[in-house]
């Protein structure tokens, strides 16, 4: 259990602000590992946003108690729950990632500042987590001057920069093309294989799901299909 | 995990530079450059309009002030505590020589002029009218005030006998240089006071009080007709300083208190001796004031809604540095920077702007026509304005504006502070 990244136990989340209740998830158990890569497969509305920001502590479930890294997120204020995204979690969402005044060093460097890393350690590891992403050559570029898959490994740079005990990625491809995709999924999993970075990705992209070691499915905010489950069952 | 912890706990304690949030606040100013510049622009026009109006109306008043006391009554006066209340003509103050001798002694005091101010009828051949009959002492009036400047014709009254009178106050008796006129009054002890002057000098003040009623003549022939001794109604001092001549008030009055502690002696400060002139002063500073706090606020209405289209355009990216695990109030402190950028852009302009035209108009004066004098001179407004050089004319604009800046942001970030970062992301979807 000492390994067990992420423990999702009866996780219920249910928007009312409709005249109609949504019960976007609906009792989620599930159990991330260290250095798993993980894939959230599901069609479009089945919760996967969802159930990635209660893990990742931007929203709170109504019912179920989620543990990240040991510790119960239930039980953490506002401010808690901030701290704790800056020091255990990496995030890389769909699109707008990054601050688009501050070239790709400089919004690494941005996160390493939040934790209150000297500057010179700071310019010294953003550098490195760039060149990790095959875009250190793209350091002092603004996002404007990036393109799309740039952005992205800029963003995944700044995710892991900080050394996360887990990477949170929200549909990381869904605006890039198939060739862009790849090569991002091949950083991705090699970052998984050669750091042991430890990958919850949402995605409906059948790539993603192929990259990923384990692929878990869900559906009407349940989980229909665990790979992992399956294997050991 | 021991490490992350550490790390954790490290990131709490110690507060992170503010230098990259500088650079983004800086670099976000000129995303939008329009708006930017419009906005500057304004900050520019409050500051530069109220700086430089408030250094043409202290500049106006330091000329009205100077203007006043030096016309007549001098920056300080020194009369009997009770010929303050009753005015009476027996309420003199005694052992003037002496007092004279003790108020010139004091550093910042530059000259004394004594006078003795008499009510009297004064008249000539079928005509009479009422005259206060000024008795001075020509040279110590010519050092302390300006009012010899006013002789239209004729000189300055210099012997026994020979008087100056207003203007108006000639025509009515249906005198003129050369003439002779009868004054009658009642002595200090209640006998009859009578003097026959010769008019050897006309003046013209504009205050039509003065040209009026006012005759001068030498101070030794109205102390004998009047029974005085060595007794004067009034020390009008000039000093070496009228902005601070509250300062010399106080001290003077400590002077005269060790000095000559049993005269009834009490300083004035000019604002007490011309109080209409310090309350029209007051009145019109509180107009100037409501007129440059519309301006200002109406500025800050527009930086206001900067601030808020601002800060909803970046609702998502704002949205982002939460999740990623930014604290609120470091995004509320990076729209406090925007703010202080763009004021600063402003004050910059507006100041540079206002001290030019300061400076220009120092040299050269504002001109405000010949038809005000009349009028202007009533209120001792010269014909030519000069801006004061006053540090409240220069930090006051680009204070308030400052304080208005960064709370119009604090206003538009209040959203921020309540923005949860889920929300914030569909916001903006
Ligand atoms: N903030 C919200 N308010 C109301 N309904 C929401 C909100 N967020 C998500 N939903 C709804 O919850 C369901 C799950 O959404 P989501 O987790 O975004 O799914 P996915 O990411 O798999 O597309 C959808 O029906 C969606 O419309
Ligand atoms: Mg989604």
């Amino acid at each position: 259990m000492a390994d067990d990244v992420v423990v999702c136990r009866g996780v219920t989340r249910t928007y009312q602000d409709d005249a109609v209740p949504v019960l976007a998830l609906q009792g989620v158990d599930f159990t991330v590992t260290k250095g798993e890569f993980v894939s959230l497969a599901g069609p479009s509305g089945s919760g996967k946003s969802t159930l990635l920001n209660v893990i990742g502590g931007l929203d709170r479930p109504d019912a179920g108690g989620i543990h990240v890294d040991g510790v119960h997120l239930n039980e953490l204020s506002e401010s808690e729950l901030s701290d704790l995204r800056l020091s255990k979690m990496g995030f890389v969402f769909q699109a707008y990632n990054l601050i688009p005044v501050l070239s790709a060093s400089e919004n690494v460097e941005f996160i390493l500042q939040l934790q209150g890393l000297p500057a010179a350690e700071r310019a010294e590891r953003a550098q490195a987590a760039l060149d990790a992403l095959g875009v250190g050559e793209l350091a002092h570029r603004r996002p404007g001057e990036l393109s799309g898959g740039q952005q992205q490994r800029v963003a995944v740079a700044r995710a892991i920069v900080t050394e996360p005990v887990l990477l949170l990625a929200d549909e990381p491809s869904a605006n890039l093309d198939s060739n862009t995709t790849e090569e991002l999924l091949a950083l991705l999993r090699s970052l998984n294989e050669t750091r042991g970075v430890t990958i919850l990705a949402a995605t409906h992209d059948p790539m993603v799901m192929s990259f990923a070691k384990r692929r878990v499915q869900l559906r009407d905010g349940m989980i229909a299909e665990d790979s992992a489950r399956v294997a050991v069952a | 995990m021991n490490e992350l912890a550490a790390s954790y706990s490290s990131a709490a304690a110690r507060p992170a530079l503010p230098m990259l949030n500088v650079r983004i606040a800086w670099r976000n100013l000129w995303r939008n450059p329009r708006r930017t510049w419009l906005t500057a622009s304004g900050i520019a026009f409050a500051i530069m309009l109220v700086v430089f109006a408030m250094a043409m109306q202290l500049g106006q008043y330091e000329l009205m002030m100077d203007n006043a006391t030096s016309m007549l009554s001098g920056h300080l006066q020194v009369q009997s505590r009770d010929f303050v209340e009753t005015e009476r003509f027996e309420d003199t103050l005694p052992g003037a020589t002496e007092l004279v001798r003790l108020v010139e002694s004091w550093p910042s005091v530059l000259s004394v002029a004594p006078r003795v101010e008499a009510f009297a009828l004064a008249s000539a051949g079928e005509r009479s009218f009422g005259a206060m009959v000024v008795g001075v002492d020509i040279e110590a009036e010519s050092r302390t005030v300006r009012f010899l400047d006013f002789i239209q014709s004729g000189h300055a009254p210099q012997g026994p006998g020979e008087a100056m009178l207003g203007s108006v106050l000639a025509r009515n008796l249906g005198v003129g240089l050369g003439d002779e006129v009868v004054i009658l009054g009642t002595g200090k002890k209640g006998g009859m006071a009578a003097m026959l002057l010769e008019v050897v000098g006309l003046f013209t003040s504009h205050q039509l009080e003065l040209d009026r009623g006012v005759l001068w003549t030498p101070l030794a022939s109205v102390q004998e007709a009047f029974g005085l001794g060595d007794e004067v109604h009034t020390l009008a001092i000039r000093t070496n300083d009228l902005a601070s001549s509250a300062d010399t008030q106080r001290a003077l009055a400590d002077h005269l208190a060790q000095g000559a502690p049993d005269s009834p002696a009490l300083v004035r400060n000019w604002d007490e001796v011309m109080p209409e002139l310090h309350q029209a002063i007051e009145i019109d500073k509180l107009g100037g004031d409501l007129f440059f706090y519309i301006v200002e606020i109406l500025v800050l209405f527009s930086v206001v809604n900067t601030f808020i289209m601002t800060v909803f355009e970046r609702t998502r990216e704002f949205g982002m540095l939460l999740s990623i695990g930014t604290r609120p109030w470091r995004i509320v402190a990076l729209v406090q920077w925007e703010a202080l950028f763009i004021w600063a852009v402003g004050a910059a302009i507006g100041l540079g702007i206002a001290a030019l035209l300061v400076f220009w108009l120092a040299e050269v004066g504002l001109y405000m026509g010949e038809q005000l004098s009349e009028y202007t001179a009533q209120f001792y407004m010269p014909e030519r304005l000069f801006p004061a050089f006053s540090i409240e004319a220069f930090t006051n604009a680009p204070l308030v504006m400052l304080v208005g800046t960064q709370l119009a942001a604090l206003v538009s970030s209040v959203r921020v502070r309540r923005m949860r970062p889920v929300e914030a992301w569909r916001a903006a979807e």
